[in-house]
C-alpha cells in the first residue's frame, strides 16, 4: 500500500480532523457522557481508556452515527455530524465491538455486500477485498463462511471490513479484545501500518499495552468523563513516578512496612492484604531503607511505572461493576 | 434532528440487494414448503370441501375456481409476513445486520425501505409461482382457474399487497423485544385475516356489520384484487387497489421512524 507521508487523506497531518465540545448523552435519566472534548489530529492514533461503563463506546457511537448525542457538538473528518450524516460515514471506517458480521455469506461475500453500501463498484471491491484478505492473513479463508471462522478471524474480518472504503478515519471498538497473542501483535502491526500511510486511527481498548504502544495521544474516561490527557508517556510522566516496588509480605510486617514507605517514597499504594506498591524516583535508596529497617520481607519486585499505574491511580484499584 | 425520515431509494435498494443475494443462496431449499402449502389448501378445501358446495359453486363459479385466487393474496400475506416478523427480528436483534449496514452510507431509514421492498418481492416471487401452478392445473384438469389476461398484472399487485404486509408485520416488529411476542401477531391478526377476509367464503353476502367492519381490513380488498384480475375486473376493484394503496401510505413511515430510533439510540 501507498505510504504518502506529508499530506494524509483527509485532513492534513498535524491539523483537526475529529473535534468534539462538551458532547454529551444520556439515556433517559442516565448520563452515559457528562460532556467531553477533544480534538483528534489527522494521521494520529487516539485512544480512549477507561473502565467499562464510562462511556468509551457512546462516544465511538456517536462518531460513527449509532448515537445521537443529546447536547454538545461533533465534527467528524470536519463535518458537523448533526448535517452530514451520510457523507461522514462515506469517509470512516468502523469497527465495532460486537461481532455484527452477515453470518450467513462466506468472508469474500461479507466484503463484496458491504461494498455496495459505499456505491464502489464491484470491480473495485473485487480487487480490494482480495488486498484487505491479504493484508489481514485471511485470504486462505476468503471462501469459507463466517460461522467457520475462530474469534480472531472475525475481529481480523471487521477491520478488513472497515478498511474496504478506503475511510480517512477508523474507528476502532476494542479492536483486539479476545484475541491471542499472535493475533494481537499482528493487529498491531497492520494499525500501524495504517497510521504510517497517513489514516487516522481512534481505537478504545483495556490493554495498557495496546495504549502505549499504538496510540499518539490518549485520554482517560472515568464516569462519563475525560479525566486525563495526553501522550501515554507524558501521563505516566506526570501522574507517577517512574520507577516501582512491590513488597509482598505478611499482614503484619505489612503494617510496619506503611509508615517506613510513606516517608521514603512518593506514593504507596495497598494492592492486596499481603501486598503493596511504592512509587519513587530512586529505587536503590529506597529498597537500602527498607533492608535497614529490619522489617521482614518476603518478595519484592522492581519495575517501571508504566500506563497501567497511571490508569490504576486515576480510576481506582475497585471493581467499578 | 427529530425530523420524519424518509427512506432513500440508493440506500433502499442496496439493502434489497443484500436480502436477494441471500436468497439466491437457498431459494430452492425453501421454495417448496412455501409452495406446497397453498395447494395443500387449494386441494382440501378447493377439490374436497367444493365437491359438497352444490353445483353452481359460489357467485356462479365452481368453488375451487372461488378460493384460489383467495389463496394466492394470502400467501402473499404469509410469505411478507413472516418476512417482517421473525427475519427481520433475527435481523435486527440477534445478527445484529442492521447495526452492520447503518455504520456506512446506508441510513436505518434505508433499512426498513428496504426491507419492505424485499418483503414485497418475495411475496410476489412465491405467489407468481403459486400462480403459474394454478394455471397449469386449470389447464390439466380442463377447468381453468384464471380465465382473464388481467391476471398479467397479478404479479405486480402482489408485489404491493406484499409490502402492505411488510409494513404491518414491521410495525409490530419495531414496538416488541421478545420473539415469543409474535405468537400474539400471528394469532390474533394473521389468522383472523385469513379466515376472515373471503378467502374461502363471500363476506359480502353475511349480514352487517361484517362485510362493513371486513372493508376496514387489509387482506379483504387483497382477495378482491386477486379474484377480480384472475377473472376479470369490474371497475370496483380500483377502490380495493386505491384503499391498498392508501392504507400502506399512511402507515409505512411510522415503523420507519421506530426503528430508527431503535438503531440509532
Amino acid at each position: 500500500m501507498n505510504t504518502e507521508t506529508e499530506r494524509t487523506k483527509g485532513a492534513l497531518r498535524g491539523e483537526s480532523t475529529l473535534e468534539a465540545r462538551g458532547l454529551k448523552k444520556s439515556y433517559s435519566g442516565f448520563e452515559a457522557v457528562k460532556g467531553v472534548d477533544f480534538k483528534v489530529f489527522g494521521g494520529e492514533c487516539f485512544g480512549f481508556l477507561g473502565p467499562n461503563g464510562a462511556g468509551k463506546t457512546t462516544t465511538m457511537k456517536m462518531i460513527y452515527g449509532a448515537v445521537i448525542p443529546t447536547g454538545g457538538e461533533l465534527a467528524v473528518a470536519g463535518l458537523d455530524i448533526y448535517h452530514h450524516e451520510r457523507e461522514i460515514k462515506r469517509r470512516i471506517g468502523v469497527v465495532p465491538q460486537e461481532n455484527n458480521l452477515d453470518d450467513e455469506l462466506k468472508v469474500e461475500e461479507n466484503l463484496l455486500i458491504y461494498g455496495r453500501y459505499y456505491d464502489l463498484p464491484s470491480k473495485l471491491v473485487l480487487r480490494r477485498a482480495e488486498e484487505l484478505l491479504d493484508f489481514m492473513q485471511l485470504s486462505e479463508k476468503a471462501e469459507a463462511t463466517v460461522e467457520q471462522l475462530s474469534g480472531g478471524m472475525k475481529r481480523r474480518l471487521l477491520i478488513a471490513r472497515a478498511l474496504l472504503n478506503d475511510p480517512e478515519i477508523v474507528v476502532l471498538d476494542e479492536p483486539t479484545t479476545g484475541l491471542d497473542p499472535q493475533a494481537r501483535h499482528l493487529v498491531w502491526d497492520r494499525l500501524r501500518e495504517l497510521t504510517n500511510e497517513g489514516k487516522t486511527l481512534i481505537l478504545t481498548t483495556h490493554y495498557m499495552e495496546e495504549a502505549a504502544r499504538l496510540c499518539d495521544r490518549l485520554v482517560i474516561m472515568e464516569g462519563g468523563l475525560i479525566i486525563a490527557e495526553g501522550t501515554p508517556w507524558a501521563l505516566v510522566e506526570e501522574h507517577v513516578s517512574p520507577q516501582v516496588l512491590e513488597f509482598r509480605t505478611d499482614h503484619k510486617s505489612l503494617e510496619e512496612l506503611v509508615p517506613i514507605l510513606e516517608a521514603a517514597s512518593d506514593a504507596v499504594e495497598r494492592t492486596g492484604e499481603e501486598s503493596i506498591l511504592a512509587y519513587t524516583d530512586d529505587a536503590d535508596a529506597l529498597l537500602e531503607r527498607v533492608r535497614g529497617s529490619g522489617t521482614e520481607i518476603e518478595n519484592t519486585v522492581y519495575r517501571q511505572a508504566g500506563l497501567e499505574d497511571v490508569f490504576l491511580r486515576l480510576t481506582g484499584r475497585r471493581l467499578l461493576e | 434532528m427529530d425530523t420524519i425520515r424518509i427512506p432513500s431509494a440508493r440506500g433502499s435498494f442496496r439493502v434489497w440487494q443484500r436480502n436477494i443475494t441471500i436468497f439466491r443462496k437457498y431459494w430452492k431449499t425453501i421454495l417448496f414448503p412455501n409452495f406446497v402449502e397453498p395447494l395443500l389448501y387449494l386441494a382440501a378445501l378447493g377439490l374436497g370441501l367444493g365437491a359438497f358446495i352444490q353445483q353452481g359453486g359460489i357467485d356462479g363459479q365452481p368453488y375451487v375456481k372461488f378460493v384460489a385466487p383467495g389463496l394466492l393474496a394470502s400467501n402473499a400475506m404469509f410469505a411478507a409476513s413472516f418476512e417482517s416478523t421473525f427475519n427481520t427480528f433475527v435481523k435486527l436483534k440477534i445478527d445484529k445486520i442492521y447495526d452492520a449496514i447503518i455504520t456506512t452510507p446506508v441510513n436505518a431509514e434505508d433499512v426498513v425501505g428496504g426491507e419492505y421492498l424485499w418483503a414485497g418481492t418475495r411475496a410476489a416471487l412465491y405467489g407468481t409461482a403459486f400462480l403459474a401452478t394454478i394455471v397449469l392445473l386449470g389447464i390439466v384438469f380442463g377447468q381453468p382457474l384464471v380465465t382473464s389476461w388481467w391476471a398479467l398484472l397479478l404479479p405486480m399487485m402482489l408485489l404491493v399487497i406484499g409490502i402492505m404486509f411488510s409494513v404491518m408485520g414491521t410495525l409490530f416488529t419495531s414496538l416488541i423485544e421478545r420473539i415469543d411476542l409474535y405468537a400474539y401477531y400471528f394469532t390474533l391478526v394473521v389468522t383472523p385475516l385469513f379466515l376472515l377476509s373471503g378467502v374461502f367464503f363471500p363476506v359480502d353476502h353475511f349480514p352487517a356489520p361484517v362485510p362493513q367492519v371486513a372493508w376496514f381490513t387489509p387482506l379483504y380488498h387483497a382477495v378482491n384484487v386477486c379474484r377480480e384480475l384472475a377473472t376479470g375486473p369490474s371497475v370496483g376493484v380500483l377502490v380495493d387497489v386505491a384503499w391498498i394503496l392508501v392504507f400502506t401510505g399512511v402507515l409505512a413511515l411510522i415503523p420507519v421512524q421506530i426503528m430508527r430510533r431503535r438503531l440509532i439510540g
